[in-house]
């Protein structure tokens, strides 16, 4: 027999070791090596909390750096963070810590600043920070915009309150009356040159969709129209303006209103302070004013909202299944494939949707007549997926089910026992054509977590020779098993 | 009161037995250290003894490696999906493997295979005074059966430790990956995100000392064996045993050295 | 060529050298005989240093070597050959590497050299063909001339042997008895024998010396023993029960 030398194969031991390390090293090395070369930048947060050495820097999710060091100084947290070559960060960047989901750990997020400005040079400092979300903030935050809402609604109280108030809304509110029933006068009075300009137009669009479609010569008929609705119209605004005129010179009650200084003014100063108050929420001064303009506390809101819901989520009980059925049908030598949705809003209750891909097809039958004689034809559409939408109640070990079956209407019973790992099912569907009902009665069993192996007889009472043994496994899986992938990559910004 | 200073006689014994020990184990590293560098180098002693402590124990390193792997994916899955974290398996695997478990379990295996062996078969030697022959003819027996099995033990455990760790993290992919349904991107990044080059060089170095420990012990037990085929048994046992202790001692001081 | 002066040595409370005298001389063989157990592989380990005494002196041609250090040590090894009593071969290496062993240590002969010398020594204690047999695929006798092989090999100025031919046919004894008496003629070397053999003693022996009680009690030519009065030692050539060596 061939035989190496102990050198040989101790040689070949150390090679293929080596070979091991250095892979390991290359691909645990990749950022490392490359950060090495990079710069750094020192960042001083007023609390750098469950922010590690080495942590991730990332600018809009993807890895920039690493933090070198964190140290405090003059009370503050001095963190060092080491930047890949390449990346440049703008004087106004903004270093921010986040975490990965709720739990997750912390990182720096980096808002690289406004295009344009200068760049920060190895050493310098970014001098712009965010403070960092956590519940306690934001529950505070919370709160104290509850306080400004209450603030606001009373200082509104109190403009509204007072006698002045009482009067100015009063007389306000009166002149608003007058006004809108003026308004509804002219309209009136004016009613028939509207109608007669809305008629015009209405024509005209007609006449011109006739030109359109049907290439109608009657042109100089329609520009006649044209002409007289334009007539019709410069009429409807001299009567507007004459109204107007009217207000200006401080006729009817509206021009009195805009004329009487007293009431304008009244108007005028509630406006105005309601305008203070907007001013002010918009300026993003006090907690409501924070609240709406602040990105960062939108971002937070949200952010934890959306944490939060997922906890809450989790311990609902609403589940989601989504599940693999093959089945080999022996008789016929082909085998049937079932993809459901399995949605469980309560314990006793699910959904199912799911589409099957039966190799035999869907049958579709077709009368034709002719000579009298009608003949019926059927057409199998191999291609053709079958669908599945069922609504299911389960009663202790017992489910029963009903709805689209493999495309037809159908109801099926499942008997769970054996602490749900055996499944007894029947079910019956495809009735009310020529043909006898689709029976079927099988068993599943659960081998391990996932995996199900199942077997039955499937169309046993077929009249076209379509009964068969089945055997045949299913994958199923809670949707909770993938969750985590939604849970621990970072929120999206 | 009698019984009491008996039992304090034999403490101090047992202390004084433990210290002496160590200070002999210590005096043969130290000859050990002086031989290496003494030409002529006995290469193929050192090969042969590098293909018995390497590459004999491939098989049974890749096997702990693997299945260590497994069941820390399993087991980390079932601890993170507490806090939905599932995703960090990938890296408690390769951080546990290359950190820790890599080093021990890999150098736990070489003791059991070849610790015990260079104990036995120096312990033989003694015994059969083969040994005596040695020096009759004047040829240093650290140099000729002590050297090569150090070297060996030194160079060996850090690459199979390598293998261990490569075989661990895989065997913990597969569990996670094929059978747990963790995303394998997933994994894979928070392996490399985790894992720093340096938990992978400083759990060689801990691979190294502990070759050096269990190399040397299994030497000194069976280079000091006496009485006959028992005293090789006891000398394989406690050569064994001491070394085990000693890898898993030194482990506490090592990690709290370097990480 | 050897001198021993009043070594003491014990094992625990045991005393198997109680103030031991002897000497050896240049070019002779001297064989030494005693009772089983009686401590002569003991005091020829002490002779190459292998035991050190709790007392006494052991000078190999003028040098006390109980006081010597390992490298001194060594050196003076070097004029030495033995062969153990249970041979002590190296079993993880073949016949021929065993007996190479003392060559490539202390020689630079070419590989080629080594091979013939090899050769040659295992055939002068009529063995061939086993170079590449392991020690544990030998016989017991097998294993005691490789074992002598590797103990001429350097051609050494003083050859210890703890009993050269206990387990041999007698064929063989006498084969090995010719090779001592051949070496130690031709080369002129000192041999050192243990044996049991009485004939064998009187044919090898120049001087013979008996150990008893951690003593040597006798030390002549052969024709001297033969004609003490000695009990001890008319018991021990006789080979009778009846005595002062009591068997217990
Ligand atoms: N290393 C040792 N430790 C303890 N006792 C020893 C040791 N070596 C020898 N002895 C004891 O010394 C005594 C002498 O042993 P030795 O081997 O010299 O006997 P011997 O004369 O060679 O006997 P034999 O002819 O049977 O070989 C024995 O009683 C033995 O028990
Ligand atoms: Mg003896």
């Amino acid at each position: 027999m061939f035989s190496l030398s102990s050198e040989a194969k101790v040689g070949l031991f150390v090679l293929v070791g080596l070979i091991i390390l250095g892979y390991m090293s290359v691909q645990v090395g990749k950022q490392t090596l490359g950060l090495k070369k990079g710069y750094t930048l020192e960042v001083f947060f007023d609390n750098a909390a469950g922010l590690d050495r080495d942590a991730s820097v990332q600018i809009a999710g993807v890895e920039v750096g690493r933090v070198e060091s964190i140290q405090l100084q003059a009370g503050k947290a001095l963190v060092r963070l080491r930047i890949t070559p390449g990346v440049k960060l703008e004087h106004d960047a903004i270093a921010a810590i986040k975490t990965h989901g709720i739990l997750g750990e912390k990182y720096v997020e980096l808002h690289p600043g406004t295009r344009g400005a200068a760049f920060l040079g190895p050493g310098e400092q970014i001098f712009r920070t965010e403070r960092q979300t956590d519940i306690d903030r934001m529950l505070n935050q919370l709160s104290l915009i509850a306080d400004d809402v209450r603030g606001v609604t009373s200082s509104l109280n109190r403009v509204l309150a007072g006698q002045a108030g009482e009067e100015a809304i009063t007389s306000i509110l009166t002149n608003t009356k007058d006004l809108t029933r003026n308004l509804n006068h002219v309209i009136v009075s004016n009613e028939a040159a509207l109608h007669a300009a809305l008629e015009n137009t209405r024509q005209l669009t007609g006449n011109l969709n006739r030109v359109v479609t049907q290439n109608d010569e009657k042109v100089g008929q329609v520009m006649d129209t044209l002409k007289s609705a334009s007539v019709e119209m410069e009429k409807t605004f001299a009567t507007l303006k004459e109204i107007t005129g009217g207000i200006n010179r401080g006729e009817g009650t509206l021009g009195q209103l805009v004329k009487d200084k007293g009431a304008a003014e009244k108007l005028n100063q509630t406006l105005a302070s309601l305008q203070e108050v907007t001013q002010k929420i918009n300026e993003g001064r006090g907690s409501i004013g924070k609240l709406v303009n602040d990105d960062e506390t939108v971002r937070n809101l949200n952010e934890g909202l959306t944490g939060l819901n997922r906890y809450v989520n989790k311990a609902e009980q609403f589940r989601t299944f989504l599940s693999y059925r093959g089945e080999y049908l022996f008789d016929k030598s082909n085998a049937k494939s079932y993809l459901d949705l399995r949605i469980q809003p309560k314990e006793d209750k699910f959904y199912i949707v799911g589409v099957v891909s039966d190799p035999k097809g869907r049958r579709t039958t077709k009368d034709v007549t002719s000579l009298g004689v009608t003949t019926r034809t059927e057409e199998w559409d191999r291609d053709g997926l079958l669908f599945n939408a069922q609504i299911g109640k389960r009663y202790k070990d017992l489910v029963l089910r009903g709805g689209l079956l493999e495309s037809t209407g159908g109801i099926g019973i499942d008997y769970l026992t054996l602490n749900d790992k055996l499944k007894l099912s029947f079910e019956a569907f495809g009735f009310g054509n020529d043909r006898r009902a689709h029976l079927k009665a099988g068993a599943e069993y659960r081998l391990f977590r996932h995996l199900y192996l199942s077997a039955g007889w499937d169309d046993f009472v077929s009249d076209q020779d379509n009964r068969s043994i089945y055997g045949g496994f299913a994958i199923r899986f809670e949707d909770d098993d993938l969750k985590y992938m939604l849970t621990t990559t970072p929120i999206p910004k | 009161m009698n019984r009491f200073s008996g039992a304090l006689d034999r403490l101090g014994r047992a202390v004084l037995a433990a210290v002496e020990e160590m200070g002999k184990i210590i005096l043969l590293f130290v000859s050990v250290l002086a031989w290496m560098f003494r030409p002529p180098f006995k290469l193929r002693n050192i090969f042969k003894q590098m293909e018995f402590v390497g590459v004999k124990s491939i098989f049974v390193v890749v096997l702990t490696g693997t299945f260590t792997g497994m069941v820390m994916a399993l087991q980390g899955y079932h601890g993170f999906r507490m806090f939905s974290a599932e995703s960090l398996v990938g890296g408690t695997v390769a951080l546990g493997m290359t950190r820790e478990l890599g080093p021990v379990l890999t150098s736990l295996m070489v003791t059991a295979r070849a610790g015990s062996a260079m104990a036995a078969e120096l312990g033989t030697m003694r015994v059969t005074e083969q040994i005596d022959a040695l020096y009759v003819m004047a040829a240093n027996p650290v140099k000729h059966l002590i050297v090569p099995r150090v070297i060996a033990g030194v160079l060996m455990v850090p690459l199979l430790t390598v293998v261990s760790d490569f075989t661990g993290i895989l065997g913990g992919y597969f569990v996670g990956v094929h059978i747990l349904g963790i995303n394998s991107g997933i994994f894979i990044k928070n392996i490399t995100r985790l894992v720093e080059l340096n938990d992978i060089y400083n759990g060689l170095v801990k691979a190294a000392c502990f070759g050096l420990i269990l190399s040397l012990i299994g030497c000194y037990k069976g280079f000091n064996t006496y009485g006959g085929a028992e005293g090789v048994g006891r000398a394989t046992t406690e050569a064994v045993v001491l070394a085990s202790i000693s890898i898993l001692i030194s482990d506490y001081f090592l990690t709290a050295i370097m990480f | 060529m050897i001198k021993l002066v009043d070594l003491h040595k014990s094992f625990g409370r045991q005393k198997v050298l109680d103030g031991l005298d002897l000497e050896i001389e240049k070019g002779k063989t001297t064989v030494i005989i005693g009772r089983s157990g009686g401590g002569k592989s003991v005091l020829l380990k002490h002779m190459i240093g292998l035991l050190r005494p709790e007392q006494g002196q052991i000078l190999i041609d003028g040098t006390d070597i109980t006081k010597l250090k390992d490298r001194a040590l060594n050196e003076i090894r070097k004029k030495f050959g033995m062969l153990f009593q249970e041979a002590a071969l190296f079993d993880s290496m073949t016949v021929a590497e065993n007996v190479a062993f003392p060559l490539r240590e202390h020689t630079t002969m070419k590989e080629k050299e080594i091979r013939e010398t090899v050769a040659d020594r295992l055939r002068s204690v009529g063995l061939t063909g086993v170079e590449e047999k392991m020690p544990s695929e030998l016989s017991g006798g097998m294993r005691k001339r490789v074992g002598l092989a590797r103990a001429i090999a350097l051609r050494p100025q003083i050859v210890l042997f703890d009993e050269p031919t206990t387990g041999l046919d007698p064929v063989m004894t006498e084969a090995i008895n010719r090779l001592i008496i051949d070496t130690q003629k031709n080369l002129n070397i000192t041999c050192v024998v243990i044996s049991h053999d009485v004939r064998s003693i009187f044919e090898i022996g120049h001087r013979i010396a008996m150990l008893y009680e951690g003593k040597i009690i006798e030390n002549g030519t052969p024709e001297e023993l033969k004609a003490s009065r000695n009990p001890v030692i008319v018991q021990f050539l006789a080979g009778s029960i009846e005595g002062p060596i009591r068997i217990m």
